[in-house]
């Protein structure tokens, strides 16, 4: 069926239709338009440590592998085999000289490069094993130890593309001398629902928290007080964005410091609340007096990458057609962290988010249901409102990019304005 | 008391469990939980097989798939009394919105074998299969094995350890976060 975008999201994307969250051809259009043009996030150097070492990750809904190889780089390719197109990874992690297809036992090196063709010595003319690897992913860049691909050749460099996300994701991530490293395997969690709504639902929907979560954030907690009093939704650049609450100089250090918030922080250890308040004694050495103040509450990297400070997780919403995702959620640690201690802090995510977690069991819930409003017939006249402090966006002085209020959803106008010039882009339309 | 007595009381224990967790009665369930409870749910991945363990059990063992609370991995749930609590208590508030509507559920406690007696202290393992319907949404499956240290209790147990491994690959229900 033929799509009229500007039908789907008007001019200032202050009305979505319905068909954005739902249609089968609109999300074709995603994959040609943004999956494939587009850096998507693969892993953390911290799970490929080692020559050998490789995990799963994907690419929308294109599996990849990611691995370190041999020669000490980082690659990632696309998991099926040349031959008859079978996965030749089929485990989620380890380490390995050699991924081997079941079917022929074509083998490949982590690379991708192809090894052996065992049915070769029986035919006289040799296939060129040189031009018969996996499928290369052609842009592989890192920031910060966070890997990203992208199919997109002509891309721009990894860093230009996060742009000023990078001092948001920084306040975080430069605050531990040693960086962060990602916990095990991520849960994954299929989730009947679009995968743009857990992207926006990180990206800056602040004020979800105290109404959909509020058996545990009442509006009028204290965490409901600090997000009224504190809170800014920022984006630097269309389609990224950071909230977070810019605490008062004078803020006692339990009340700025990460990972207080959390049950992790209250329930934890001496021990545990002491290593906190080290981190944020040295925090403006290390991210400077604006940053130190910051304490974020959840960020997003266009198109699907999420990141969460309070609860200290990065997720990736792994579209599987335009009603389902597979939603990857890895809990992160400070590297540097004594071991025993990171075995604390690792539930800092699992408690409250992920498949098992309090609060978002909810936002599934939610997600599933907006997927069932998405889907209903009679009804495409009545689109989903997005105009929330229209018009209301400004600066701040110490804080690059769009700065708003918690309420204002200009963080999504603009991830849908960037959503509709991409599609109209791919399409030579724009 | 006779192996097949404490067999038995420590099947009635379950059955009454189970059936306190079916009616939603999660305050009375509560009381079977010891105050130092761990109650965790490990997480489960597909690691590469270790070309070395060919030919041995230790190969396809389940324990090298599970991440919990001992290990270096990420666990899907690793809780104590004080967060389980927050569970029970918010399955009474009208806005906890996963819980409200309720699920309906209906287990079946099978399999339970003593592994370890003392006067104070049981070990035991059980398995469960769950049957969960959200209104609204479609009908979902649970399957796992429990791991549990009960803890005698008057003529009674409480659970004091409890670690739930599910049979799952990619998570396909809408929440982990149930009591199993």
């Amino acid at each position: 069926m033929k799509i009229d975008l500007k039908e789907l999201v008007n001019d200032d994307a202050s009305l979505i239709s319905r068909r954005v969250w739902s249609d089968q051809t609109v999300y074709e259009r995603e994959k040609r338009a943004i999956f494939a043009r587009s850096w998507l996030f693969l892993g953390h150097e911290s799970q490929i440590k080692t020559p050998g070492d490789f995990v799963q990750a994907y690419m929308c809904e294109t599996p990849i592998i990611l691995a370190r190889g041999e020669d000490g780089g980082i690659h990632a390719s696309v998991n099926s085999c040349t031959h008859r197109g079978l996965p030749v990874c089929r485990s989620d992690h380890g380490n390995t000289k050699r991924f081997v297809c079941p079917y022929h036992n074509w083998s490949y090196k982590v690379d991708g490069e192809l090894a052996t063709i065992p049915q070769e010595r029986q035919v006289k003319c040799k296939p060129n094993k040189a031009e018969l690897g996996l499928k290369k992913v052609p842009r592989v860049e890192s920031w910060r130890g966070l890997i990203f691909g992208s199919f997109n050749e002509s891309i721009e460099p990894l860093e230009d593309f996060l742009g000023d996300m990078t001092f948001y994701l920084g306040a975080w991530i430069d605050r531990f001398p040693g960086g962060i490293e990602f916990v095990g395997s991520p849960h994954r969690w299929v989730i009947d629902c679009n995968w743009k709504l857990p992207v926006e639902n990180q990206l800056g929907d602040v004020y979800h928290g105290p109404y959909l979560h509020g058996s545990l954030i009442a509006p009028d907690s204290e965490a409901g007080k600090e997000i009224d009093s504190y809170a800014y939704n920022v984006i630097p650049t269309p389609g990224h964005g950071a909230s977070f609450r810019l605490m008062p100089e004078d803020s006692p250090i339990e009340q700025v410091a990460w990972g207080f918030e959390s049950t992790v922080g209250q329930l934890g250890s001496d021990e545990l609340k002491d290593y906190l308040r080290s981190v944020q004694t040295i925090a403006e050495e290390y991210v400077g007096p604006i940053r130190a103040r910051m304490k974020g509450l959840a960020y997003g990297v266009y198109p699907n990458l999420s990141f969460l400070w309070s609860n200290a997780g990065f997720k990736v919403s792994h579209p599987r057609g335009p009603n389902k995702v597979e939603y990857w959620s890895w809990s992160v640690v400070p590297a540097d962290a004594p071991e025993h201690l990171k075995k604390q802090l690792r539930n800092n995510h699992a408690s409250f988010f992920g498949p098992g977690g309090v609060l978002e069991q909810e936002d599934a819930e939610a997600w599933m249901q907006q997927n069932l409003g998405a889907n209903i017939d009679f009804a495409d006249d009545r689109k989903f409102f997005y105009g929330l402090g229209l018009g209301e966006e400004g600066t701040h002085p110490d804080l690059p990019g769009t700065v708003t209020t918690g309420a204002n959803e200009y963080y999504a106008r603009a991830f849908f304005s960037r959503w509709r010039y991409d599609l109209l882009a791919a399409e030579g339309e724009a | 008391m006779s192996t097949l007595e404490l067999q038995h009381r420590v099947e009635q224990f379950y059955y009454r469990e189970a059936r306190l967790l079916d009616n939603r009665e999660y305050q009375q369930w509560f009381a079977l939980i010891h105050p130092e409870i761990s109650y965790s749910m490990p997480g489960r991945s597909n690691p590469m097989v270790d070309n070395r363990e060919r030919g041995q059990e230790s190969m396809i063992s389940v324990e090298r798939e599970l991440e919990g609370v001992e290990s270096d991995g990420l666990p899907y749930r690793d809780e104590n009394y004080a967060v389980l609590w927050v569970r029970v208590d918010r399955s009474y508030k009208m806005n906890s919105w996963a819980e409200n509507p309720p699920a309906r559920t209906r287990r079946i406690i099978g399999n339970v074998e003593i592994l370890e007696a003392s006067d104070e202290s049981l070990s035991v393992l059980s398995n469960f299969h769950l049957f969960y319907a959200r209104p609204g949404l479609k009908d979902f499956f649970y399957a796992g094995q429990r791991r549990d240290q009960l803890i005698a209790s008057g003529d009674s147990f409480q659970i004091k350890r409890r670690e739930i491994v599910m049979d799952i690959s990619t998570v396909n229900v809408p929440t982990l976060g149930i009591f199993l």
